[in-house]
């Protein structure tokens, strides 16, 4: 009750606020909801499983340059080419998913960094195929270019994850996520397959970030090495553990505070890696729930006195 | 022939170099179950130390490098100390602050340091002809002298002392070695700083010969990474072995393929690993 | 001559130099409720570790209903029919009761059944442990003894045909004792469920099992009828031994 309570005038404000915005303010909103979509996803392994994986930027630039280069290349429509970028980026996960979970969490933060690495530097040095550092420019989704047909795009797409990741952490597989997340041995010992459900979470996730990615490309319509990069990485991380991990609302939140303040911050400089690093830092140490943590705990002081 | 030999030397040379900078990981990840992401940007950090101890203060280099690396230790202190500790037991806590912490430090290092590569004075120049075949600088030399020196050092305190014997109860077996009396607290701490340390003193050991770059940090984690795995988690011989492995397949790959997949061949390796070989040539299956 | 539901042959295992395990012989059979005992740091929790596949062992065979179990994963042990608790219990901290009861549910791998159901189903095994009323509760929330019973819930949930329960009336006062020895009854006769359990409350063990099982320092040193058990000499010397250290 109290949700719809709350919810519903936040949809009506996604809907009607572009048609208020600048042209700047727009792609902002845009470059948001692409890290709502990126956060949200990403705290599906980490917050939900307990498994951090470094490769989620990667698998966003996996879905990118897929898309992008089968678009460039043969000439593959962007909305064809997007799902054929999310399916590469899945079995990537898969892959990865497979070798390392099995070994446990430190394998697989280890792995999909290097993994970050590695797709980083073949992006950077087959500059044949991907136009390195410069970037390669490729089509976008519409004939003729619109912020707001973007901003609805993704507004939808977003709703679409949203929903889904809503499902699946109030299913029986969420609940199997959180009981591995609780206590492996002990999840293990109640039937669950453990392995499977890492593995199944990571590879969902994984999917996530490429179509992300590629929608994200086919804005930007020039896609470089950024995209998959450890500081695009970091910011993903840096928005859902300063929203609040392991809480649904916490990432949208941490995404949409951190990317708008960022365009504030960037007037002095580059300066908002190592602010949001710190603060990252400090939240991780002394309110590990994050911004959601914090607000829920406020809540409950003032109901209770 | 002379070539090929040159090129092993520089792998053998790296390979040392890659083993200190492992086992600082090795310790750490036997000891307390921690990764250590920021790894590369300690290294990294002991590469400037050095630079600017000697050229901006004008020490010698003899004391700049050991300076550095103490510096580094304490660095490594408080970072277990102040956010380590906390997180203790919660593995995926320990990872995200490692991590973020990585991403803090090296964004420091490009504001504090600059963008451009930073080398600090050799300690020796000249070079010495290899069993006639070829010349090997002498800088290159000394560098694999004072590793092995570290090396044997570490062994040392590993396998002969006090510390190395807590340190092994603890690997084995944490409620053991708190029955034993064993102030896990103060390992762990000394561990991180010892850690810490070593990735310096790969720094600024491997400093006058490549210079360091606020965004080299990355690859150096990663290769640390890849010898402890190859080598198996937490054993100081595979540290070692993984290494030198390591350090002449990537100068004979870099030489003899490509020098633009240096870091390729790492991953493949890691990959390879995890596929036939999980827990690493010299750890422990279970 | 009923059939034999759990069998172990040769059965070792150590941890380093300790040999926790030395070539363990033993057979339970259907319907049966059997004690395992022995002196602290004898091994029984690592047998129930063994059969409930948490480390495989490092020599030896184990059969389920004929079946070889020694080298299948906790979660496949637990789906063919051994339920556990854990000596120190492991609720799923963060979790209400309810859903550690439906995990256990859902860890069958039963298919047609809705969350809804399961949800009923789940409430039912509440019930009987007493925790009706404390279904919405986090697990960490919850006393000891009720972590206690939340953690006999959870294992009865996963549907077992052999229950192993390390330690589950340590730290009960003598009336919490016999309600739980009450329980354990229920389960047996009506349930249909075989026990194998490990106890250091010996009345209780000595009291409501058919045969008892000693281990002392890794090895089978006895078996027999509770009251062959009692007046065994190398049994009292292992506990003696064990009271005088
Ligand atoms: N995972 C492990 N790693 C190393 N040693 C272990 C491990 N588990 C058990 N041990 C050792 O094996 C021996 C047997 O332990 P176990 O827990 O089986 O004893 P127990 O009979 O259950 O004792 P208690 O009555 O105290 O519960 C002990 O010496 C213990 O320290
Ligand atoms: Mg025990």
């Amino acid at each position: 009750m109290m949700k719809t309570w709350i919810s519903l005038p936040l949809i009506f404000l996604l809907i009607f606020l572009p048609f208020f915005l600048s042209q700047y303010w727009l792609h902002v909103m845009i470059i948001s909801l692409f890290y709502v979509m990126m956060a949200s996803s990403w705290n599906l392994i980490a917050g939900y499983t307990g498994q951090i994986s470094f490769a989620h930027a990667a698998f966003a630039g996996v879905g990118a340059y897929v898309s992008g280069m089968l678009a460039v290349n043969i000439g593959i429509p962007p909305w064809l080419g997007i799902f054929v970028g999310t399916f590469v980026a899945s079995l990537l996960g898969v892959g990865l998913g497979y070798l390392c979970i099995r070994m446990g969490g430190i394998y697989l933060s280890l792995t999909t960094l290097g993994f970050s690495e590695i797709l980083r530097i073949i992006i950077t040095n087959e500059d044949r195929w991907t136009r390195g550092t410069m970037g390669l420019q490729i089509p976008g989704f519409f004939t003729e270019y619109s912020k707001m047909s973007y901003y609805f795009l993704f507004l939808i797409v977003s709703a679409v994850f949203l929903f889904i990741l809503y499902r699946l952490i109030h299913s029986e597989m969420g609940l199997s996520f959180r009981a591995v997340l609780n206590d492996e041995l002990a999840a293990a010992s109640s039937g669950i397959d453990t392995i499977r459900v890492r593995i199944l979470a990571f590879t969902i996730s994984s999917a996530m970030a490429g179509m992300a990615g590629g929608l994200y490309g086919h804005y930007l319509m020039l896609i470089t090495p950024d995209i998959p990069s450890l500081g695009q990485m970091f910011l993903v991380l840096a928005m859902a553990v300063i929203g609040g991990m392991g809480s649904f609302i916490g990432p949208i939140l941490g995404a949409f505070v951190l990317e708008v303040l960022s365009e504030y911050i960037r007037i002095y400089g580059e300066y908002h890696v190592l602010l949001f690093g710190l603060v990252a830092l400090g939240v991780a140490r002394f309110a590990p729930e994050g911004m959601v943590g914090v607000i829920k705990k406020r809540w409950k002081v003032k109901e209770s006195p | 022939m002379a070539e090929f030999l040159m090129y092993f030397t520089n792998g053998l040379v790296i390979g040392v170099i890659n083993a200190i900078s492992a086992i600082g990981v090795s310790l750490i990840v036997g000891i307390m179950r921690v990764i250590n992401f920021a790894h590369g940007e300690l290294y990294i950090f002991a590469g400037y130390f050095s630079y600017h101890l000697s050229l901006t203060f004008g020490l010698s280099p003899i004391l700049a490098m050991p300076l550095s690396v103490f510096f580094i230790f304490l660095i490594g202190i408080l970072m277990e100390r102040l956010l380590i500790r906390p997180t203790y037991g919660d593995e995926m806590y320990s990872l995200i602050i490692t991590f973020v912490l990585s991403i803090v430090l090296q964004n420091s290092a490009l504001l504090i340091f600059g963008p451009y590569p930073n080398k600090p004075p050799a300690l020796i120049s000249g070079s010495t002809q290899i069993f006639g075949l070829f010349h090997y600088g002498n800088q290159r030399l000394l560098s694999f002298g004072i590793s092995i020196g570290i090396l044997l050092f570490v062994f040392y305190l590993i396998k002969k002392t006090w510390f190395g014997k807590s340190v092994r109860a603890i690997s084995q077996d944490r409620e053991m070695a708190s029955l034993m009396g064993i102030d896990h607290w103060r390992i762990n701490m000394i561990s991180f700083g010892l850690g810490a340390a070593l990735a310096g003193s790969a720094g600024v050991i491997i400093a006058p010969i490549f210079p360091v770059t606020p965004t080299g940090s990355s690859a150096i984690s990663l290769t640390a990474f890849v010898v402890v795995v190859l080598g198996g988690m937490g054993s100081l011989k595979g540290c070692v072995v993984g290494g030198l492995i390591l350090g002449i397949l990537e100068n004979l790959g870099a030489a003899y393929v490509s020098t633009m997949y240096r870091h390729i061949f790492a991953f493949i390796i890691l990959i390879l690993v995890l596929v036939f070989r999980p827990w690493g040539l010299f750890g422990q299956k279970t | 001559m009923s059939r034999r539901i759990l069998e172990g042959k040769g059965v070792a295992k150590s941890f380093g130099g300790l040999m926790a395990l030395r070539q363990i012989d033993f057979v339970l059979e259907e319907g049966e409720i059997v004690g395992l005992i022995g002196p602290n740091g004898a091994g029984k929790t690592t047998l129930f570790n063994v059969v409930s596949g948490v480390y495989p062992p490092d020599r030896g065979e184990l059969f389920f209903d004929g079946r070889l179990i020694s080298s299948l994963k906790p979660y496949q042990i637990c789906r063919l029919g051994i339920g556990r608790t854990f000596q120190i219990v492991r609720p799923f901290l963060k979790m209400t009761c309810l859903e550690n009861i439906l995990i256990s549910l859902i860890g069958r791998g039963e298919r047609g059944k809705t969350l809804e159901e399961k949800k009923k189903e789940a409430r039912e095994f509440l019930e009987f442990v007493g925790l009706r009323n404390r279904e919405n509760s986090l697990a960490k929330d919850l006393t000891l003894i009720e972590k206690k019973r939340l953690e006999v819930a959870r294992a009865l949930a996963t549907k077992p045909k052999l229950l192993l329960l390390d330690e589950v009336l340590a730290g009960l006062n003598p009336s919490e004792i016999l309600q739980a020895l009450e329980l354990i009854h229920v389960i047996r006769t009506q349930m249909k469920i075989t026990i194998f359990w490990i106890e250091h409350v010996m009345g209780a063990i000595m009291k409501a099992s058919d045969r008892i099982i000693v281990l002392d320092q890794g090895e089978k040193i006895k078996e027999g009828k509770p009251e062959e058990i009692v007046s065994d000499p190398r049994v009292i010397e292992a506990y003696l031994g064990e009271s005088n250290a």
